[in-house]
This record gives structure tokens, sequence and C-alpha cells, in this order.
């Protein structure tokens, strides 16, 4: 005998709140782009942080810590360490996001409060995400790579932690040392490294593939590592080759990632291309497209190739990465929650029956134009083509909203 | 008591919420047996380990053959070899997956 535990699957109330924040972020982050003239993108105008801050705290991490809460489990095989703790994650996340961002455009002493609040939250997760692993006997690839992406995240954190005191004049930092180690540990360290872990599970999972090697992916981690690692080293102890080296390795891990996830593609056997499938190809194109802007920044030297491969890897790879298994994620979690005790009592509703067709479809094509955009409006210094681009992303991110909406209130 | 082919229509009413297709069109259920005591054993897979309704699916499972008259005792008995993959299921499955 045995009996349906809510081990793979916890409350569907407990990882709402991550999804509608994160929507709402998505859309508070769009409504910023309006808020920026083209004269002032450099990457240290303390409004670039503060809109980098409210994307990637309140809508990147936000999203994929509610989708941890769910895919941990799936992942690691085993059940979560405190599940409950999510509960305290996102309204600590939220506010110390918001703190922050007003910190950094025109109060920052509140950044070392935001900072601390953002501190808090980020330790509980990656305190269950440890307690969680430890509980696991064989890690695998994937649970190896989350052990990993989180590490990273815990020294990364502390590194920003400590940033947010030197900004606001509490103590004294070389903020250039920092800054570099922070940015790397945690966008490249654990947001990279954490898409690229779960790829191995969640991409064979829903296009059916099988027969594919795991080694590229193996070894694009391992380059992941090592370059972060050089560039934590070159930050400290100012040495350029390392620095470099590091940069180098990391471009060349992430072609290898995406050589990995060709393979995967070609061996699936659901051809299908939902919008799932249509997200994730827009997000791997985004960051191929990224790398190739970094590498002519490497070799050219003009920096607005540089602010248009972060923008092509924030808006592009990650947030298609995002939205696209926010349209599996929700889903599943609805479904579970109402319909999966009626099987076999009356009819139920596919999955796909879940999805709101129309306003997926609008976020899709909104949104992809509007990165394509502000990519060439960023390159071009535009300041009309940007706020054009960012009207399509509005437009794609309110039917975002909508999409989370839909889904969450399904019956 | 009843044939592998009675039991496999009974999981026939077991539909994978995510492909929309029965677990055993999917080619998901490897052997069916039931004895003349009512014991039924069924082997089968998933097509992934990492399949967060594993513990449903098989629930279900257990629930389709139970309703059959005169069964005792279900035990579902879940392996990872043969490995799934898209050839073990049926060609409508096979062409509607690939888009054909």
């Amino acid at each position: 005998m045995f009996s349906v535990s809510r081990d793979f699957a916890p409350p569907f109330k407990l990882i709402s709140p991550f999804f509608i924040l994160g929507s709402f972020f998505y859309l508070a982050s769009v409504l910023y782009i309006f808020f920026i003239p083209a004269e002032n993108i450099t990457m240290l105008d303390t409004k670039i942080f503060g809109f980098v801050h409210l994307f990637l705290l309140g809508f990147v991490m936000m999203t994929i810590f509610g989708a941890m809460a769910q895919l941990v489990p799936v992942v690691l095989e085993v059940g979560h360490f405190g599940v409950e703790l999510f509960y305290a994650i996102w309204p600590l996340l939220a506010i110390g996001t918001l703190m922050m961002t007003v910190g950094f455009v025109s109060y920052p002493m509140l950044l070392p409060f935001g900072g601390v609040v953002v501190l808090i939250s980020i330790m509980i997760f990656i305190l269950e995400i440890f307690l969680t692993i430890k509980k696991v006997k064989t890690l695998n690839l994937a649970m190896k790579s989350m052990l990993l992406s989180n590490t990273f995240l815990f020294f990364g954190v502390i590194f920003g932690f400590l940033m947010s005191l030197g900004y606001s004049g509490l103590i004294e930092v070389d903020i250039n040392t920092l800054l570099r180690s922070h940015v790397f540990l945690v966008v490249v360290g654990y947001v990279v490294v954490t898409i690229m872990g779960l790829s191995v599970v969640l991409l064979p999972m829903f296009g059916l593939s099988h027969g594919f090697s795991q080694k590229p992916l193996q070894n694009a981690l391992i380059m992941m590592g090592v370059s972060i690692l050089l560039v934590l080293l070159s930050s400290f102890f100012k040495i350029t080759f390392f620095e470099y080296a590091g940069y180098i390795l990391a471009v060349a891990g992430l072609f290898m990632y995406f050589y990995f996830v060709q393979t995967i593609y070609k061996t699936r056997a659901r051809k299908e291309i939902d919008i799932y499938a249509k997200s994730l190809i827009f997000s791997y194109f985004s960051l191929v497209a990224s790398l190739l802007m970094g590498i002519g920044y490497m070799v050219l030297g003009f920096e607005p190739l540089l602010l248009s491969s972060g923008w092509m890897m924030f808006f592009g790879f990650f947030a298609f990465a995002v939205t696209g298994h926010v349209y599996k994620i929700i889903p599943f979690l609805v479904w579970f929650e109402r319909f999966s005790p009626l099987v076999g009592k009356q009819k139920v509703p596919m999955l796909a029956d879940m999805l709101p067709q129309k306003s997926s479809s609008a976020q899709f094509v909104f949104c992809a134009i509007g990165v394509v955009v502000v990519a060439v409006a960023i390159l071009l210094q535009n300041d009309a083509l940007i706020k054009g681009g960012a009207s399509f992303l509005l437009m794609g991110s309110i039917a975002f909203v909508r999409s989370v909406f839909y889904m969450i209130n399904y019956k | 008591m009843y044939s592998k082919d009675e039991l496999l229509l009974a999981i026939s009413t077991v539909i994978d919420p995510e492909v929309g297709f029965n677990l055993v069109e999917m080619g998901l259920i490897y052997d069916a047996a039931c004895n003349d005591e009512g014991d039924a054993h069924i082997i089968m897979t998933l097509s992934t380990k990492a399949c967060p309704m594993h513990q449903l699916i098989q629930q279900w499972v257990k629930e389709a053959v139970q309703k059959m008259a005169n069964i005792k005792s279900v035990e579902i008995e879940l392996v990872w070899e043969p490995v799934w993959n898209i050839t073990m299921a049926q060609e409508h499955v096979k062409k509607a997956l690939s888009g054909n």
C-alpha cells in the first residue's frame, strides 16, 4: 500500500504568491524602463542598479524560488526539509526588493535595511535547500548543480549585502572589487547555473527526450564553476589574465550548454511547439545573441554592446526561460490541487486546456518584439526606440499578469 | 481470473494529463497479470523518474484495477528497466506527438 503524499506538490496557496508577485514585478520592471533616459544608460548608474534589482530579485528570483518549492522534490527525489519556510520567503523578498529599488533610485540609506531583509529571505531559502539536499543519498548531475548554484548564491548575497552597507556609507568597502564578484556569483553562479542544471530534468520531461548524453552539460557546468572562481580571484588579487580567462570560459561553457540543449531538442518525441517550447526557443536564441554581443564587446570595447548583451541575457534568456516554465508549473499545481481528486469520478481537464491561449500568445509576441527592439535601441542609443520597445514589453507583461491570474483561477 | 488484455483495458482509463494519452497506449504498462484468487500484479514505468505525478499515477492504476469485479488486491511494481522511450508507444501516439 502507498498513499499519495504532498511531497512532490506543495500546497498551491504556498506557491501562488511567488508567481503573482513575480508577474507584477515583471510588469513593474517594464514600467521602470520608461523612466530611464537613453543618455543615462551606463553600467554603473544607480538607476540601472535599481532596475536590475527590481527585475532580478522581484521577478526572476521570486519566480525561481516559487518554482523551486515545486521543483526541488522533483529534481532531488526527496521531500522538502521544511516547505513551510517558503511562507516567510516571499514577503521578505518582496519588501526587501522594493526597499532596495527605492534605495538605489533616491534614498541610499534604505539600501542596508532592504539588503538585510533580502539577505534574510535568501538565507532562509538557501538553508532550506541545503537541508533538503542533505537528505539525498547519491547526488546526480542536477542535484550537484543545485548544490553548486546555491553555494554561489550564498556568497553572492553576502557580497551584495556588504555593498549595500558601503553604498549607504555605513562601512568602507571597495565597491568595484565586490561588484564584479557579486554580479558573477548571483547572475552567472546562481541564475544561469540553476537554469542549466534544471534543464537536464525539465527539458527531457516535457519534450519526452531520451538517449542524449549528459556529458556536454557536465562539461559546461565545470566550465561555469571554474570561470566564476577565476573572476572571483581576479577581483580580489587584481589578476587581469584570470578575469579574461574567466569571461572566455563562461562564454565557452554557455555555448557548450546551448549544444546540450540542442541535443535534447533533436531527441524529443514531442514535436508540438506550444507556448512552453516557443518561450524556450526564444530564450536560447537570446542567450546566443547575448554571448555574441559579449564577445563583440571584448573585441571592440564598445559599451552599448555590453549593455545590449546584458539586456538580451536578462529580458531575453532569463525572462523567457522563466515565463515558459510558469506556463507548465502553474497549471500542474492548480490541476493537482483542484482536479486530481476528481480523476475517475468526473471528466477533468488536461493541463494544456488550462493555458490561456490568447494572452499567452500575446505575451510571447509582444515581449519578443519588445526585447529585440530595445536591444537594437540600446546599440543605437536611441531613446525613442527604447520607449517604443518598452511599449511592446508593457503590452506583453500585462498579458503575462493576465495569464498568471487565468491559470490560478481556472475552475 | 482476468487476462492481460482485460487488465490493460481497465488501466487504459488512466490518462496522463500532461500528454493526454492513456498509460497503455503510451506503452508505460510493461505487464499485467491476475491469479484465480483475484490478486493482480502490474509492472509499469513512467516516462521520467522526475515525474511529479508518479504517486498519483500509480494510485490511479491501482484504483482502475480495483474497480474490476472480484479483485482482492493490486500490487504495482514500478520499474526503470527497460527505460521507457517513445518507440514503446502505440503508432497513433507517436504520430500525434510528432505532429504527423
